[in-house]
């Protein structure tokens, strides 16, 4: 340590340089990870929010949700602690000047996937809806009455809920009644046991028996199933993944050149028997505090930038995520330190001071 | 007590198809309390011999003994070691880190080794080198002459029994040359060191006890004072 920040103290702008770099990746590592914590947010708040174990939904459903149809009577309950039937149709919801892109959830009032409403009231008749939060902040208010797409069927707004979005779309949540007026309009008399799926709670999921057309997933598969969901969350993960090996590469070939440098005094001080380990471990030391520093200096500017940005670029940061890819930063750029280790280890005492000697 | 023993030692590198004899067989032993110079021309083994003695690289032949151990087969690892306990090297090129202002060199040395000079020792060595007011200087800010003379007060901190110096007074004055050659004399005498100093400055042999001479890797003890 004692060589390491000396060398640091007395070469100032090299290091700033290093860390400067160190800072951006960093930086940009924090700031993907909470990008992709908001998109993974945007698509699975709601499922979150049942906080279940699984959904039955069809076999030929393709584990999507809107895809599987099943009939109220398809499910008792079998092996499941509690269950909940869930309907659910897309559409656009209009009020005045506010359009949005909705999820509208089918639900009986007396089930666990039944909402806590942070404003206003629970649902009542057909027509009615529990809104998420979200659509407050487009503009949307309690006592809205939403023209919705492909139907002459209106919905009001009579209360607010809050993380409830469902693959990108703000929930509506309203009583099956509702659902299936909206989505079947005349024929509803037909069609009102058509659910998509029953949501449910169990220590194990393999005990939820159900007839061979339907299968029993995880939520997490259901998550991991929605359109562009899995692309998304792999996209920004290679992301941070490349910048790993980025800053690895950076820093190793930052250091092979200071140690390059450094290769006659380095000799020098090993003609006069300082150990290639303690010279290593200075290296190593070194590298320790400017990946910290750098860490630190991008955590910082991460959380400043979080706190300006405008509501709607979906960033949500996850500290236990942001502690995990730090330690992985300066794991990495102790990695690419390591590939001057080799160097250090190699040099030859005898050619550093100089002695006229022949190499073999 | 021999402090340094060579014992038909030599060294032969392969250069293409040719051998080359750098260091022709050579016996040499260095007793404690003598300075010793070995003076010859640029090219003519001098170097290969100093090396060889401060255990940088191993003879191709021989045995080296520092201090009644033979060093001769050892791994880089355990020569470094003994590179760090017994010997002080003064070399021509500064060996000074350029990051380090004076005081914090000598502080190195006490971060790898222990039983380094204490305070007052220090005080003493620096005074008598001249070095007292340079302390918190960095190399970049000293004369040619005053880096020697942090190289010697180096090379004399860690206490070694063997101090092996490669043209210590090159870019010094005549009186700073022989001050340095007086420092070296009496760090050899009174603390029982032996010095060897690799030069071609013979103004210096004075201060020697023994005085070889080496050409074409062949080593001849030249002079031998009276005193000793």
């Amino acid at each position: 340590m004692f060589l390491a920040w000396n060398e640091i103290k007395n070469n100032k702008l090299r290091f700033l340089l290093i860390v400067g770099v160190l800072t951006l990746v960093s930086y940009l590592v924090f700031f993907l990870s909470g990008l992709a914590n908001g998109l993974e947010n945007l698509n699975k708040e709601a499922v979150i929010k049942w906080d279940a174990d699984g959904i039955i939904l069809t076999e030929e459903s393709d584990l999507t949700l809107p895809q599987s149809s099943l009939k109220i009577e398809d499910y008792n309950g079998a092996g499941a602690d509690e269950y909940a039937v869930l309907g659910q149709f897309y559409t656009i919801a209009t009020a005045g000047d506010n359009k949005a892109n909705i999820s509208l959830f089918g639900i009986r009032e007396d089930e666990f996937i039944m909402p806590k409403v942070t404003e206003g009231k629970v649902f009542k008749g057909s027509g009615e809806v529990i809104a998420d939060d979200t659509l407050k902040n487009e503009g949307f208010e309690i006592g809205d009455e939403l023209q919705l797409s492909a139907t002459d069927e209106t919905l009001t707004i009579t209360g607010f809920t809050d993380n409830a979005r469902f693959n990108a779309a703000p929930v509506l949540y309203g009583s099956l009644e509702t659902l299936q007026k909206v989505r079947f309009g005349e024929s509803t008399e037909n069609m009102k046991d058509r659910i998509n799926g029953f949501v449910i709670r169990t220590d194990n999921l393999e005990e939820v028996e159900v007839d061979d057309s339907f299968q029993v997933i995880a939520t997490q598969d259901l998550i991991e199933n929605m359109p562009g969901y899995s692309e998304q969350s792999m996209t920004l993960s290679f992301m941070i993944y490349f910048l790993f090996i980025i800053s690895a590469v950076i820093l190793a070939i930052f250091l092979y050149v200071l140690t390059i440098q450094k290769i006659s005094i380095f000799g020098v001080m090993k003609a006069q028997g300082i150990s290639s380990g303690y010279l290593a471990k200075s290296v190593i030391a070194q590298t320790f505090l400017l990946a910290v520093a750098g860490v630190i200096i991008g955590f910082i500017f991460t959380i400043l930038t979080g706190a300006f940005l405008p509501a709607a670029v979906p960033v949500a940061f996850n500290y236990v995520d942001m502690l995990v890819y730090g330690a992985v930063l300066v794991l990495v750029s102790i990695l690419g330190a390591l590939f001057s280790i080799q160097t250090i280890v190699k040099i030859d005492p005898l050619k550093a001071i100089g002695a006229n000697v022949w190499h073999c | 007590m021999a402090l340094l023993e060579l014992k038909n030692v030599n060294k032969v590198f392969q250069s293409g198809q040719t051998e080359i004899e750098a260091l022709k067989t050579t016996s040499f032993s260095a007793e404690s309390g003598q300075l010793i110079a070995i003076i010859g021309p640029s090219g003519s083994g001098k170097s290969t011999f100093l090396t060889i003695a401060g255990g940088l690289q191993a003879p191709s032949n021989g045995e080296v003994f520092i201090n009644g151990n033979d060093i001769t087969r050892l791994k880089e690892k355990k020569r470094a070691s003994i590179r760090l306990q017994e010997i002080g090297f003064v070399l021509q090129s500064s060996n000074l880190v350029p990051f380090l202002n004076v005081s914090q060199q000598l502080k190195l040395l006490d971060k790898v080794k222990k039983n380094n000079l204490n305070d007052k020792q220090l005080e003493e060595l620096c005074e008598s080198l001249g070095i007292r007011d340079l302390l918190k200087s960095f190399p970049s800010d000293l004369s040619g002459g005053e880096r020697q003379r942090v190289a010697i007060a180096k090379a004399l901190y860690t206490d070694p029994s063997i101090i092996l110096a490669d043209e210590p007074t090159a870019s010094l004055d005549s009186d700073r040359a022989f001050e340095v050659m007086d420092m070296l004399k009496k760090a050899t005498t009174t603390n029982g060191k032996t010095t060897i100093v690799v030069t071609h400055d013979t103004r210096l042999v004075d201060y020697c006890d023994q005085v070889y001479k080496i050409t074409d890797g062949q080593l001849r003890l030249i002079e031998e004072m009276a005193s000793v």
